[in-house]
């Protein structure tokens, strides 16, 4: 278990390594020069030849590719990702805040649809074809076609407005997480809670099932034992979702006003602040790689023959 | 394992959401919005750096904390912290005598040096001034006694006391904010003498402005303003509706954050009223004049489709009234602007010939024009964020289909649009003038960048007449040879129709009923927060 942990540690490095340099280099291939790019994003209202020379040197921009490269590499190291170019304030002081509002929307959310998930999914395969099963897969397959952007108006409207229940946008109190959390829950529930339901279904029919129950076991138990086996397959699955939402959050925090992760990508790629996006791009690289490491290691602390014992 | 793994998961997602529960709880900001004292706006970005003396800031948010030495209005420069000044005969030394008992938010006093400290600390970093020719102008700031203080400038510039006049970056900020005795590299607080003090800032959340209450002028009426940061028009609306909102205006690219139908839904209710400025600014469609294979590169292609818009319906269909067609770059209350221009009316025989005579013949059967087996084709460029671009280019293009002209519409976010601009890469694209204030010296000015308005002019027969004209009006000092000189450079533009004008743009401020006292600046991007009263 140590070694299977260390050994994916080992390979996480390059490809961390590999995605940073891509990033590198997918955003000095745009068009725009990126001195250009910071004093439009700094607002100034006429850009000069001179201005641009200046702004090169004083961002190091006039070396070579190469030497901006590990510089900021090894600088990112130590999480210091340069400054913004629209603030002028460190990159992590702003991804970092913004870093933790997505992840407390993205916990959150993740716990709902894990609890939702495996609760519908239970309930569908032991009702299998019957009235409850097929109405659960026809409103979530209408609830998750429907655009998020569009049936978040219609929450916010009911709710917030004419019921006033809820905050419209923002992150100030408990409250404000309730609709957010509903329209990641739809777009993501209706997904998973499939992925329980199949794996519940092709575990009924095991052989251990049948022997549970010629030995009389309790139904509950038989259940429990089902549900066990089927979740080795869910809970990978579910583990990728955290990164797989922290994301894709855009339309949600946009339209919420929440100051996450989403908003400020948006913002960066909008105003083209690079240092934004490149540590944007490697934070959620990183979690990628982190969460299928961590989704394997479960996978196999679950499943004695992944890791040889039988 | 199974178990225990389950176990030890289950209970740190629950200390987390406990965790972000309990955190969350004491970022409680917006409450409902105490009637009478309190106005939340609701705007598109963040205040972001507030540093007078660069350019990230908000304008509207950097316009009620700092001031500038004096104010430009409707009735032409007044005084603000300087409370009289002289001009040199010569028109290179202007004295000011400053406003005593003026107290920077910290307690500060305002004064000569602390007026010294901060031309210096602009000064210092002049190239990224550029843009306001005085930077490039001023050769020392000397203090004569503590509250009177000279700007020697190398040689006689009129705009200088309109550019002093700005929103930035010649305005005041504490002494004790400066870095080093810099502000070039930041700065570290936000102080400056104006009626409101920002007290709060969560980073793209809100931010809280209270009333100076040692304010010069008297301290506000609105004691308490949020700026809430609001992306989507939609959430804004619904905002509004609820009254965690109140208050909305217009922002400063005339993307309005609220359609015309969402205000008149909003008006309807009987809780909020509409108010509205004056002309700001033009709207318009810049033509790329420097690719001289491009059908744009003819001036009587521009003229064409200047011919075949109708603004007058775009005016009343698009946007219910609420914006004027214009007939030339600046509507006439622009300093300079009222000369007497060729009118080119909406008639689409009149382009129709124009076409036939520049050698764009429409075959028979065929839906486009050509010329020398070139199609009439050009690509628009419009922003996807402007409620109403999108609807004005389909406008367009359908009234260019009519006269034989293939119009491609392409919509992209403001800031590919500006690289466009920049680097030359477009036929047209939508755009509007710097607006009142800035108009029309910042936007003439800006017709020989290459990242402004470079590639729409420079295509011209008359180009290099009109950079020279351009060169000499800013420097000139008679009046009549300024409004010559001004004449005559709009003149050739207009006779280019390189900008081709749609209409004239104003601020309109959504606000409750019973708020008064709402009047507008000589600028389209602030206003006068301290002039409101509920009553």
């Amino acid at each position: 278990m140590g070694r299977n942990i260390i050994k994916r540690l080992f390979i996480s490095i390059p490809l961390l390594l590999v995605i940073s340099f891509l990033t590198f280099v997918l955003i000095n291939l745009s068009p725009l020069d990126p001195a250009e790019a910071v004093l439009q994003t700094q607002g100034v209202p006429n850009i000069t030849d001179e201005l641009i020379a200046q702004t090169k040197e004083e961002l190091g921009m006039d070396q070579h590719f190469l030497i901006r490269y590990i510089r900021w590499l090894l600088a990112s190291l130590q999480l210091d990702f340069g400054d913004s170019y629209v603030t002028g304030q460190p990159v992590w002081s702003l991804l970092g805040p913004a870093l933790l509002n997505t992840l407390k929307l993205t916990i959150v959310s993740v716990f709902v649809i894990v609890a939702l998930s495996i609760f519908l999914g239970v309930i569908c395969a032991l009702r299998e074809g019957k009235f409850i099963d097929k109405s659960v897969r026809g409103v979530s397959f209408f609830l998750t076609s429907m655009p998020s952007y569009g049936l978040a108006a219609l929450l916010i409207w009911y709710f917030s407005v004419e019921r006033d229940w809820l905050p419209t946008s923002g992150m100030d109190s408990y409250k404000s997480y309730v609709l957010p959390v509903i329209i990641i829950t739809i777009s993501y529930a209706g997904i998973y809670f499939r992925i329980v339901r199949s794996s519940m279904l092709s575990n009924l029919y095991e052989d251990y099932v049948l022997y549970g129950r010629a030995c009389g076991l309790p139904e509950k138990k038989i259940t429990l034992h089902i549900l066990r086996n089927s979740l080795q397959v869910a809970v990978s699955v579910f583990c990728m979702s955290i990164p797989v939402i922290l994301g894709s959050t855009v339309v949600v925090e946009n339209v919420f006003a929440w100051p996450g992760l989403g908003s400020l990508s948006v913002k960066s790629i909008l105003s083209r602040d690079f240092p934004m996006i490149q540590a944007y791009v490697l934070v959620l690289a990183a979690a990628f790689v982190l969460f299928n490491t961590v989704s394997d290691l479960i996978n196999v602390a679950m499943n004695p023959k992944a890791r040889g014992e039988h | 394992m199974l178990k225990r793994t389950v176990i030890n998961l289950t209970v740190w997602i629950v200390s987390i959401v406990l965790l972000a529960a309990c955190s969350s709880g004491n970022t409680g900001k917006t409450e409902s919005t105490e009637k009478g004292k309190e106005l939340v706006y609701a705007t598109a970005k963040d205040i972001n750096d507030m540093n007078p003396h660069l350019y990230a800031g908000s304008m509207p948010a950097q316009g009620i904390v700092y001031e500038s030495l004096v104010e430009n209005t409707e009735d032409g420069i007044k005084p603000l912290l300087a409370e009289s000044w002289e001009v040199s005969n010569d028109g290179m030394v202007y004295t000011f005598h400053l406003r005593k008992n003026v107290k920077f938010h910290d307690g500060e006093p305002f004064n000569a040096e602390a007026v010294k400290k901060n031309i210096e600390a602009v000064q210092s970093n002049a190239s990224k001034h550029s843009w306001i020719k005085l930077s490039t102008k001023l050769v020392s700031c000397n203090v004569l006694d503590p509250y009177t203080i000279q700007l020697v400038l190398s040689e006689a510039y009129y705009p200088t006391l309109l550019e002093l006049s700005m929103t930035r970056p010649y305005v005041f900020i504490s002494p004790n904010n400066f870095i080093n005795g810099e502000t070039k590299n930041g700065v570290n607080g936000f102080d400056g003498t104006g009626p409101y003090k920002l007290s709060e800032h969560k980073v793209d959340q809100y931010a809280v402005f209270e009333a100076n209450e040692a304010y010069w002028g008297g301290s506000p009426k609105v004691k308490k303003l949020t700026a809430k940061v609001l992306a989507t028009g939609e959430t804004t609306f619904l905002a509004l509706k609820k009254g965690e909102v109140n208050f909305v205006f217009t922002d400063d690219r005339g993307t309005d954050s609220l359609d015309v139908e969402a205000i008149k839904k909003l008006v309807d209710s009987g809780e909020y009223q509409i108010v509205r400025s004056k002309a700001m600014n033009t709207k318009m469609i810049v033509a790329n004049s420097s690719k001289s294979d491009r059908p744009v590169y003819e001036t009587a292609v521009r003229e064409a489709i200047w011919h075949s818009i109708d603004r007058e319906t775009i005016s009343k269909q698009i946007f219910n009234g609420t914006e004027s067609a214009a007939h030339t770059l600046f509507s006439a209350n622009v300093n300079y602007a009222n000369v007497d221009l060729k009118k080119r009316s909406y008639d689409l025989e009149t382009a129709n010939r124009i076409l036939n005579e520049a050698g764009w013949i429409l075959e028979k059967g065929q839906a486009v024009r050509t010329k020398n087996g070139s199609k009439l084709a050009m690509k628009l460029y419009y922003d996807t964020n402007s409620s109403s671009q999108k609807t004005q280019a389909e406008f367009i293009q359908d009234s260019l289909k009519k006269v034989g002209m293939q119009l491609e519409l392409i919509g992209e976010e403001s800031s590919s649009i500006a690289n466009r601009r920049s680097t030359g890469d477009y036929d047209l694209l939508f755009n509007q003038t710097w607006g009142l204030a800035y108009d029309p010296q910042s936007t003439i000015a800006s017709f020989t960048a290459k990242p402004s308005y470079y590639y729409t002019t420079s295509g011209i027969a008359k180009s290099d007449e009109l950079y020279k004209k351009i060169d000499q009006v800013m420097v000139s000092m008679d009046e009549k040879n300024r409004t010559s000189l001004y004449a005559d450079i709009l003149k050739i533009v207009h006779d280019e129709a390189v900008f081709i004008p749609i209409t004239n743009g104003s601020v309109t401020i959504v606000a409750p009923k019973e708020l008064k006292g709402i009047s507008f600046k000589q600028t389209q991007f602030e206003l006068p927060f301290d002039r409101m009263y509920f009553e």
